[in-house]
């Protein structure tokens, strides 16, 4: 080892005249035959750490074991073991084995060259090291400062200089990651990247599971995330700066995952996507069957969500395959699915806060009630699942233990003062512990693609109302099965400008049933009830865009009825209820004389 | 201790993002470098999952205590004190003394719960940080005070006594001042303890007299110290006096009930006065004496009970002016609804009026004082309702009154009378039955 850093240095020794150099534990060239030292030091032969950078392109490189502190190790080989072990627990939640070794594997591998990590001959960090290998006086102080990279020292002194240079930290490129600039470029791994690599992945290979499960896998603590560094092999030792990396103090939003895979998406190039086909588990019609049996609807409104889909066009895959030419957004399968479910509603229902109740009121008499589907049956029993899960969520949150066992110390100087805090919060828990006899830790709950369950079973939510009929809202018109109710409302469909949602303005001129609607999907996606909202718009788009609709046939008229809108008198009427931003849909078939009358009709009938 | 938190470094954030891209308002809105009022309850909106999970868990720590569900708090207390570990020392501060505040108040009412619970609360509370230290040590001893653990108490504050930590030393003041009193009150505990055991056993035992002049001094000096500052410390020196009484030190205490009573740097305390006229009357002291006690005390508090005595000392005095005096007081007493129906002062009263009646120009003086009174004094005293309540709930109040009547307004008819409500109640009678018929 010595060797090949001596092998330059020629020059005889000013004592025996020996060339045979040897390098002393403090870094000073010692002659081997008469144990001269010399004022030379290592930190000349920077040229062979330009030659070393190179080994950063193997992430698992040459470790020097270093006293107390183990291995030399890289940021991103302490994420990669946390993606590893995302990817098993994912595994062992029944995902397909190709998820981890042919999907998961090529994207880190590519998202490691991409960001200069590995596999390149420019890694990210050797650039900086130049600026400091050539030495120019003009660099500026912080420059200076940000360059102590734990790599430009010689392993065997990294320990005492980095440590002179009030920098600390168990993996040896932390300070890379914590500039600004490279912060800026984001290019560079965090805790919250990992979910969305996870995410790619899992829509790559078509998995039946969505970002909102992923998620909520994630807050249950069957996927590791918070504390996931707990989890790396013994001899890397998370410590210092590290802490600001792989500590999480929450777990990201829908909304956040997502756009960080929009962005992972761009920054790697990605090409398409596989295809989201029909059969796949990702399309929303197949998706929309699972949140239907979730949230206790009946089973018969599938079909009619299917037929939705057609008519919106949303059948069509390449809607929902990811592809950089043709469709380059990444769909939320999730909020879309519950969207379509929602429309479905709105169509069957009105959802006015009127006509579902007028339809429901009508359907308390019938003889076979057992069998009909009431909506303000399922309203009651789903608001009391609903009030019951949000409680025992909100109980599960307030009893999330965050705050890990092991600890990492930011600096030597908090290490004295954060043990003590935490034995006094051990103590005092302790205390209570032993007060309430009560385990602590969050009650373990078995992983579940459903947040609901339904049937007879001992502590379900409620009745099943899988099995129950549409018969008494659907009625027979031209030969075309379409649904009683002939009004449909929408809020102002035109995009605004603005990237902002005005779900917070509407909101108060909501017909409450819809809002009750919007927070029930949102309490199942743990997203805000905006990001629902632009979902149920961006189908509703799709409905009445005229541009799209022109494309149809008249084959479609059947379903278009379903869409069939009220007289302007009609409106005017119900414009007085509702907030004159509600617009009812303008007439534009040959059904909708007919649909017009029928709701005037009815409007009559209900006056009376 | 926590010192190096101080220098609060700004927490980088990597996970932060921000799922709002609905409101812009939090988005502008960096955090302040000044403490907020109530960082505890931040607002929701830029809370991560640690801080969510923390304030959640202090909600329903809150309600369930609010509905007296102690058990519940208790559960909920096991997952909350994860917050002390907090970087922000913003939310960490705060809720050491929400734990410790909330952690006894759980386990006073917790079934289950022992000495030793309080007892490591306390302690650990107390050296969590300094910012309570004091405070805590004082109601750690209250609380073993309550527990008889008269010792323990004492050792606990005679620590904190010599507790010192730089500035924060003095920011404390007052929290030192008030653990000198309570030791203080707690060697006169401890000493009347011990002048039980030996007035029972042998009288003249010098040595538990010995052990007893010990701890009187040691609280003569705690106490003493207490009483310089301006402030109520009305137990502290009833027992210092007590003690001063029993040395028959009578000058000191004179001194310092004369100190607490007249130091214009005192807040007003009527108290003071009290227990200065209540020594003077069990020194014996001269009549004079006690009724300057007693003017000032007049002046403070018009409805103070001792207000009889200073009457009748009035009225026991030679002078004539005395018994204008006395008048004056019996009615500035009887301006409080309280003293309404007390027959004494009514009594009184009507002494102090027959001996003014000795006086020529009585009526003048009577009709001077009840001028000012005359809009608003009958229908506090002299209507119809007192005259029937008077005569049943007590007769004899009811003749002084109807006396008095007569003398105190003798210009205008009075609806005080048990004849006129009971003539009335018959007229109405009257009237009913004659509408029946």
């Amino acid at each position: 080892m010595d060797d090949e850093h001596t092998a330059e240095y020629t020059v005889p020794c000013a004592q025996c005249s020996a060339v045979d150099w040897g390098i002393s534990d403090e870094g000073r060239f010692y002659c081997r035959s008469c144990h001269n030292v010399i004022e030379r030091t290592r930190e000349v032969v920077d040229l062979s750490f330009l030659k070393l950078s190179s080994r950063v392109s193997t992430i698992r490189g040459p470790r020097k074991k270093q006293a107390e502190r183990g291995h030399v190790w890289m940021v991103c080989e302490g994420f990669q073991f946390i993606l590893k072990n995302q990817a098993d627990a994912l595994l062992e939640l029944g995902v397909s084995p190709q998820f981890k070794d042919d999907v998961l594997c090529p994207l880190w591998r590519c998202y490691l060259q991409k960001s200069r990590q590995a596999y390149t001959h420019d890694p990210v960090r050797s650039c900086k090291f130049r600026v400091r290998a050539v030495g120019s006086d003009s660099e500026s102080a912080s420059e200076a400062i940000s360059c102590t990279d734990g790599e430009s020292n010689p392993a065997s002194t990294a320990g005492s200089n980095t440590e002179n240079s009030g920098f600390w930290s168990g993996s040896s490129d932390t300070l890379t990651y914590l500039s600004a600039r490279k912060k800026r470029s984001q290019s560079l791994l965090s805790m919250k990247k990992t979910l969305a690599l996870i995410y790619l992945a899992l829509v790559w290979s078509r998995e039946a599971l969505t970002l909102s499960d992923l998620l909520r896998l994630v807050n249950e603590g069957h996927i590791p995330y918070l504390n996931a560094y707990e989890q790396l092999p013994e001899e890397m030792k998370v410590t210092g700066k590290d802490s600001l990396i792989f500590i999480v103090e929450t777990v990201p939003s829908h909304h956040a995952v997502h756009k960080e895979a929009e962005t992972i998406i761009q920054f790697l190039q990605l090409p398409a996507f596989p295809p989201v086909s029909r059969q796949t588990l990702l399309h929303p019609a197949l998706l929309s069957l699972r949140y239907l049996s979730d949230v206790n609807l009946p089973d018969e409104l599938h079909p009619w969500v299917c037929r939705l889909l057609e008519h919106t066009g949303m059948m069509d895959q390449t809607l929902h395959t990811f592809d950089p030419h043709n469709h380059p957004t990444l769909p939320r399968y999730d909020l879309q699915a519950a969207a379509l479910i929602i429309v479905t509603l709105k169509l069957f229902f009105c959802l006015d806060d009127m006509t579902e109740w007028h339809l429901s009121n009508d359907l308390g008499r019938p003889k076979d009630s057992g069998k009909v589907f009431n909506l303000r049956r399922w309203y009651k029993v789903m608001e009391a699942a609903l009030i019951q899960a949000q409680e025992r969520r909100d109980q599960n949150v307030s009893r999330k233990q965050w705050k890990s066992k092991k600890q990492i110390y930011p600096n030597k100087k908090e290490k004295c003062s954060m043990i003590k805090k935490k034995r006094i919060a051990e103590q005092v828990q302790l205390c209570f512990e032993k007060l309430t006899s009560c385990p602590s830790g969050l009650q373990d709950v078995g992983p579940s693609s459903f947040i609901f369950c339904w049937g007879d079973e001992e502590k379900s939510d409620g009745p099943s109302l899988h099995h129950m009929k549409l018969d008494e809202v659907v009625t027979r018109r031209c030969d075309f099965l379409t649904p009683l109710n002939d009004m449909y409302w929408h809020p102002a469909l035109r995009r605004c400008l603005c990237y902002n949602s005005h779900y917070k303005e509407v909101e108060a001129t909501l017909p409450r049933s819809f809002i009750w609607l919007l927070q029930l999907f949102a309490f199942m996606f743990d997203v805000k009830p905006f990001c629902l909202y632009e979902e149920v718009l961006s189908v509703e788009r799709r409905i009445f865009d005229t541009r799209l609709y022109r494309g149809k046939s008249k084959a479609d008229a059947g379903a278009s009825a379903e869409a069939a809108g009220a007289s302007p008198e009609a409106q005017a009427s119900l414009n007085t209820r509702t907030s004159p931003r509600m617009t009812r849909t303008s007439p534009r078939t040959a059904e909708v004389s007919l649909g017009t009358r029928a709701s005037r009709r009815k409007r009559q009938r209900s006056r009376s | 201790m926590d010192d190096f938190n101080r220098e609060l470094e700004p927490h980088i954030d990597l996970e932060n993002d921000s799922d709002s891209s609905e409101d812009n308002s939090s988005k502008g809105g960096k955090k302040s470098k000044f403490p907020l009022v109530k960082p505890i309850y931040g607002d929701q909106t830029q809370q991560n999952g640690f801080r969510r999970t923390t304030s959640m868990c202090r909600e329903r720590i809150r309600e369930a205590m609010l509905h007296h569900r102690w058990e519940e708090a208790a559960e909920y207390m096991v997952y909350y004190p994860q917050i002390l570990e907090d970087r922000n020392l913003f939310t960490a501060q705060p809720s050491k003394e929400f734990i410790w505040r909330t952690a006894t108040e759980i386990f006073h009412h917790h079934l289950n719960s022992t000495m030793e619970d309080y007892n490591t609360i306390y302690e650990r509370m107390k050296h969590s940080g300094f910012r309570h230290y004091l405070m805590i040590s004082l109601e750690h001893s209250f609380h073993l005070l309550l527990h008889q653990q008269i010792e323990d108490a004492k050792r606990h504050l005679a620590s904190a006594e010599s507790w010192r930590h730089g500035k924060e030393t003095a920011a404390q003041i007052q929290n030192i001042k008030l653990i000198q009193a309570y030791r203080g009150l707690l060697d006169y505990i401890i000493w009347c303890v011990k002048k039980s055991t030996r007035s029972s056993s042998d009288y003249y035992e010098s040595d538990s007299s010995q052990t007893m002049q010990n701890y009187f001094r040691q609280a003569s000096v705690n106490l003493e110290e207490i009483l310089k500052n301006p402030g109520v410390w009305d137990s502290f020196i009833l027992r210092y006096v007590e003690m001063l009484e029993f040395y028959e030190h009578h000058k000191e205490a004179l001194q310092v009930l004369n100190d607490y009573a007249y130091d214009s740097n005192f807040p007003p305390n009527p108290n003071a006065h009290v227990y200065l006229y209540q020594y003077l009357k069990r020194q014996g002291a001269s009549e004079k004496r006690l009724m300057k006690v007693l003017k000032v005390l007049h002046a403070l508090v018009p409805s103070h009970e001792l207000m009889l005595e200073y009457s009748s000392l009035l009225l026991q005095s030679e002078k004539q002016s005395d018994t204008t005096k006395a008048l004056g007081v019996v009615l500035e007493m009887l301006d409080f609804n309280c003293w309404g129906s007390n027959l004494e002062v009514w009594m009184r009263l009507k002494a102090v009026i027959q001996k003014l009646q000795n006086q020529v120009d009585w009526e003048n003086i009577v009709g001077e004082k009840m001028a000012e009174r005359k809009d608003w004094w009958f229908a506090l005293h002299f209507t119809s309702f007192h005259a029937t309540e008077d005569s049943k709930e007590n007769p004899e109040l009811f003749e002084v009154k109807a006396s008095l009547t007569k003398i105190l307004c003798p210009d205008r008819p009075l609806k005080y009378s048990l004849n006129g409500s009971q003539v009335k109640g018959k007229a109405e009678t009257k009237k009913r039955k004659g509408r029946r018929y």
